[in-house]
């Protein structure tokens, strides 16, 4: 096959990749994106292991509602559909709690069961933000935390007067301290949220949703985690990977070319400047070169970017050292999928999950915060799979089907995912696929545990298992390190101009031409389309991109100005 | 309390969504093979089109699917693509740039003997002859023969047939008359299976594979009326190619011309019914109540489907109404065992060539047992007797998501119902049938074998709703349900008595096995009735027939 050339070339037709492959089709590029599997998407996928019956081996609720790229891509031209749910949440203890929270868009079913557990009117930490903000004011500071690229690194900013708590200060005065800088957000819920079992459920949604909330530093980062998923109070309609085509056709539409079953063996640098990329022999074009005239974009993590693409001869030791120190805790994920007749009734109180308002995500147990402390010890202060005790496995529980018949058929329901966190295999001394050595103990305990919590989740009411650990997903998805939602650890440390490594914090290399696009990088994972709404901002800096009136930047975007070339616009 | 569906509207939707009224040019009902390929060539030929998929993901039989999970695809409808050297949409379109790839090997088609002995036919003429030679010479030199004939018949009259509207029996007789392929296609079409391969050989172990080969897809071996499929099912049948990355590789490249030509895909949307107005089509409603205005409707959905489902009963023809209320299903349907091995499957028999076979035919030892399987099928017996299979990593090694492991597959013609239901059967079938794989493949032991995963006629009927009852061309190939009856002779070219619905599926004129001939014939019908910018030329292969035959 002759060679190929377009302005862009995309590594990687993941999320990240399809994203920015569509903004910049859009700005009139021509670009090329690279999928290694037969079909983009990468962690926005449903897989039908069983005919008819939809599962979420990753990613499932739409977080990214705030994200600019729906009007900007015009992902509902392409078919973008939701399903919203009555109630998004609720939790269960060992003790016989089982408590409905409810949702944005129906509040009070929330309150209602609340009041009965804890006798008094409830605090919760989203409760009282998303009620004071508004939608306006929630969307503002989703935007602040994760829609912004990083500074440039010369520029100096106070923590307090970082984008997100300006706008937490101008909405909130009344919640505002100076304190809350340096927090985690386990010190504010001790603060703020007085029920445990509510508190643990706040935690263990933070960790599921992106920055562990005992990270000193990271409390808003945190909440907001959860008010991204709260903001969209829903998933895309018939699963996450129908968010993955209106981008992918909002792509196509735009001109970008879309070649799966292209695996990238090397990323071709001359001169230190990114020029093309060549395949690998399993591709549909055997070792077929394709050059890229204006830019090599990476949508694969910075790991495999730089130590596995990249020739090592274009970087030094420091800088490789940083990129393998880059730390992959803090989402990797064991998860089940169990197909089953009836939905699990909790014990004691499933009055308060009538299939019209169950929860669309149960967290259980959550009955102290000692659950959450022993789980996250488990996965990670040492290298060895989880204890396999109750007060060791508290699971997210997802339930789509009852709010979204598409699916599974009639008669049946899905649990898909029901999440465990589970140490990162990079970590597990017996090596990465250490954890699969303990699939079928962890799912036999989940199971067990399960039919403690709810007692019909037994015999002939479960039809049918399946499993994929993290290192299960890290082959599935390769762009998955650390079978990590997130890509990277979201601390402090790996967060905003500092992620990957402050080297790599406005998504540009030491390579010129070669730029960064994964959840590695600002803001991490959820399907937001942010990395690339962040990286168009440098793209326009460094005059590769010249978008039209279709597009808006960040409003606390800071130019680095000594890179701007297409300065004029 | 009963189940909300989509009750959900909130006040302030924090996205936008698809609109709820929408206006299109066309709108395809199913995103299989053939809604694609006529939702591709109308697109491109400035229609508005849209293609609305019940299923989360286009592509109908073009599956390929996380079957084995996790990590581990298969391809588990069409993966042997029978015409690839001939469907125009391959020609049309420049589907090469989306990275699709189709690998045809030499070695097509093998049969293993419980003695040890193999039957090898190829893509190559010579190839299969040398092992004919093995069991009869002079069978060998025959089968050359044939094949050379046969592969004209293919060329002059089958192949272009597929690709234009079907004639009245009348007529046909009058047109294929008028050259010797034709006459050729007519005597063959008196004749059934068996007497066309015991009229042309003596060997059994050719005349049991040839016999599998023009029977699996579900030609009855003792019929007669549709003998002109024989001789297409065996020159295809050693010219089979598999798509690289995934048969789904072909819908997802015709997604994106479709995509790229202005036109969209709504997926995981079922429709509800097909508007009529004063006897025209004016759109559809999907089952969420998203109302698609449209001048035309195709539909690739069978005719009890179409007719008195999405077309009200009123709006349709009482004779081809009742085509549609006696519509008849596949006379059986499938069972495929799927496995993920950390070594590949390996057959020991007289020639290792074998194991390079696209497709190898195991477990029947005589041509007598070929077609008493099929009786005993067609009987309603369940047989555990053998099956084909493919190891489908042997030209695709993109499918398992780990280096040098396998995914392969042993299939089996089944009834399409079983005594007890298939939930009770599949199990103990399953492992049958790994046992009666592993007689051949004996390194298919417990401690290769990673995963395994059955699927039956449920299973496919739940996957793909048009295939009723496992049925996977949309309905039995009978006389009355070919050639200009398929469906019925009032949808001629996909026309239907009801002004502005088109029939594009597998149940429309010449039929399955993603021969893209309903979806091209469609699209070719449309843009005449629209009188819209005809972009494509007809193949040369087609034209050559039209000069021979039709003028």
């Amino acid at each position: 096959m002759h060679d190929e050339r377009f302005d862009i070339v995309v590594v990687g037709g993941g999320h990240n990749g399809s994203t920015i492959a569509a903004y910049l089709a859009k700005c009139g590029l021509s670009v090329c994106v690279l999928e290694e599997r037969s079909e983009c998407g990468g962690g926005q996928e449903n897989t039908e292991a069983r005919p008819g019956f939809r599962i979420d081996p990753h990613a499932t609720y739409l977080y990214g509602a705030a994200a600019p790229g729906f009007e900007q891509l015009e992902l509902a031209k392409y078919g973008f559909r939701m399903v919203y749910y009555e109630s998004m949440a609720g939790l269960a203890t060992l003790d016989g709690v089982a408590a409905n929270l409810g949702g944005r868009f129906n509040r009070e079913v929330g309150l209602e069961s609340l009041r009965r557990f804890t006798g008094t009117e409830p605090v919760d930490a989203e409760g009282i933000f998303m009620a004071s903000m508004g939608d306006d004011g929630m969307r503002d500071l989703l935007r602040a935390l994760f829609w912004t690229p990083p500074f440039p690194s010369d520029y100096e900013v106070e923590p307090k007067d970082a984008p997100w708590w300006k706008v937490f200060r101008q909405l909130l005065p009344q919640f505002w301290t100076d304190r809350l800088v340096d927090m985690s957000f386990i010190d504010f819920l001790d603060e703020f949220v007085p029920w445990e079992p509510l508190r643990a459920f706040e935690a263990f949604a933070a960790w599921y949703c992106g920055a562990h909330p005992s990270w000193d530093g990271m409390m808003l980062p945190s909440l907001g985690g959860t008010l991204l998923v709260g903001f969209g109070s829903g998933s895309p309609r018939g699963g996450m990977h129908t968010y993955a085509h209106a981008i992918i056709r909002s792509a196509i539409a735009n001109g970008a070319r879309i070649i799966t079953n292209a695996q990238v063996g090397e990323i071709i640098v001359k001169d230190g400047r990114a020029v093309g990329v060549q395949l690998n022999d399993e591709a549909s074009f055997p070792e077929k070169t394709i050059w890229a005239n204006k830019a090599v974009i990476s949508a694969v993590d910075v790991k495999q970017t730089f130590l596995k693409l990249v020739g090592k001869s274009h970087m030094d030791a420091s800088f490789v050292q940083k990129v393998k120190d880059v730390s992959l805790k803090g989402g990797s994920l064991f998860v089940l999928s169990v197909i089953c007749r009836e939905l699990p009734k909790y014990h004691g109180n499933s009055d308060f999950f009538p299939d019209s308002v169950y929860p669309s995500c149960v967290a259980a147990p959550v009955d102290s915060m000692e659950f959450f402390h022993t789980q996250t010890r488990d996965a990670y202060s040492s290298k060895k799979a989880p204890e396999l005790t109750p007060e060791h496995l508290t699971m997210m529980i997802c339930t789509h089907d009852v709010y979204d018949r598409t699916r599974c058929p009639e008669g049946y329901h899905v649990l898909s995912p029901i999440y465990l966190e589970v140490p990162p295999p990079q970590y597990d001394v017996t090596g990465p696929e250490g954890i699969n050595r303990h699939k079928d103990e962890i799912t036999k305990a989940a199971l067990e545990l399960l039919k403690r919590l709810a007692p019909n989740m037994s015999g002939d009411n479960i039809v049918d298992v399946f499993l994929n650990t993290p290192y299960d997903s890290e082959f599935r998805n390769a762009g998955m390190s650390g079978g990590n939602w997130y890509g990277a650890r979201q601390s402090e440390d790996q967060w905003f101009g500092s992620r990957p490594i402050p080297e790599l914090g406005r998504y540009k290399t030491p390579i010129e031409g070669l730029y960064l696009c994964n959840h590695t990088s600002h803001p991490g994972g959820l399907c937001l389309m942010a990395v690339p709404y962040n990286l168009m901002h440098i793209l326009i800096e460094d005059g590769i991109a010249n978008p039209g009136n279709w597009w808006y930047p960040s409003p606390w975007y800071m130019p680095d100005t000594k890179a701007i070339k297409g300065a004029s616009k | 309390m009963s189940r909300v569906e989509y009750s959900l509207r909130p006040e302030n939707p924090p996205v936008p969504e698809f609109p709820e009224k929408a206006t299109f040019d066309v709108v395809v009902i199913g995103g299989g093979p053939n809604g694609l390929i006529a939702a591709a060539y109308l697109a491109k030929a400035g229609l508005k089109t849209l293609v609305v998929e019940r299923r989360h993901e286009i592509g109908g039989g073009l599956a390929t699917e996380e079957t084995l999970f996790p990590g581990y695809y298969t391809n588990p409808h069409a993966i042997y693509h029978l015409m690839v050297d001939y469907i125009p949409v391959l020609k049309d379109f420049n589907l090469t740039q989306h990275g699709l790839s189709f690998v045809k090997p030499n070695a097509q088609s093998a049969m293993l003997f419980e003695d040890g002995k193999s039957l090898l036919l190829c893509t190559q003429n010579e190839d299969s002859k040398d092992s004919i030679a093995k069991f009869s010479p002079s069978d060998a030199r025959k089968y050359g023969q044939l094949i050379r004939k046969w592969t004209r018949l293919v060329d002059d009259v089958l192949a272009p047939g597929t690709y234009l509207p079907p004639m009245s029996p009348i007529d046909m007789i009058e047109a294929l008359g008028r050259g010797e392929s034709g006459q050729e296609a007519l005597r063959l079409t008196e004749m059934s299976p068996m007497e066309i391969i015991e009229e042309n050989f003596d060997s059994d172990e050719l005349r049991a594979l040839l016999l599998y080969m023009s029977c699996m897809w579900g030609l009855n071996p003792r019929d007669s009326g549709l003998g002109f499929l024989v001789p297409l099912l065996v020159v295809r049948g050693v010219n089979k190619a598999q798509c690289y990355g995934g048969s789904h590789k072909l819908a997802g490249s015709l997604s994106r011309e479709i995509h790229q030509a202005g036109g969209f895909v709504l997926d995981n949307a079922q429709v509800d019914r097909v508007l009529i107005e004063d006897g025209h089509v004016t759109g559809i409603v999907c089952q969420d109540g998203r109302e698609i205005q449209a001048t035309v409707v195709l539909s690739s959905l069978p005719p009890p489907q179409t007719f008195g489902k999405l077309v009200d009963e009123a709006h349709v023809p009482k004779d081809l109404m009742d085509t549609a209320n006696k519509w008849e299903w596949d006379p059986w349907s499938f069972f495929t065992l799927s496995v993920a091995t950390d070594e590949m499957p390996t057959y020991s028999c007289d020639d290792p060539w074998v194991n390079d076979a696209l497709m190898v035919i195991l477990g029947f030892n005589s041509y007598d047992q070929v077609a008493s399987h099929f009786d005993s099928i067609i009987a309603g017996n369940v047989s555990t007797m053998g099956g084909h299979s493919t190891i489908e990593t042997r030209y695709d090694p993109t499918l398992p998501r780990i280096k040098d492991h396998h995914v392969g597959f042993l299939q089996c013609h089944v009834p399409s119902k079983v005594e007890g239901g298939w939930e009770k059967k599949r199990k103990e079938l399953g492992s049958a049938l790994l046992n009666r794989w592993r007689d051949y493949a004996s390194n298919l032991s417990e401690d290769h074998i990673l995963r395994q995963s059955v699927e039956d006629p449920v299973d496919i009927e739940t996957r793909l709703a048009s295939m009723v009852n496992g049925s996977i061309k949309h309905g039995d190939y009978n006389p009355l349900q070919m050639g200009v009856f398929r469906p019925h002779e009032s949808c001629v070219g996909g026309r239907t008595p009801i002004e502005g619905l088109y029939l594009c599926g597998a149940s429309a004129y010449p039929g399955g096995l993603i021969i893209g001939g309903p979806g091209y014939i469609a699209a070719n019908t449309v843009v005449e009735d629209l009188d819209v910018n005809k972009w494509w030329e007809m193949p040369k292969f087609v034209e050559k027939y039209r000069e021979n035959y039709l003028t």
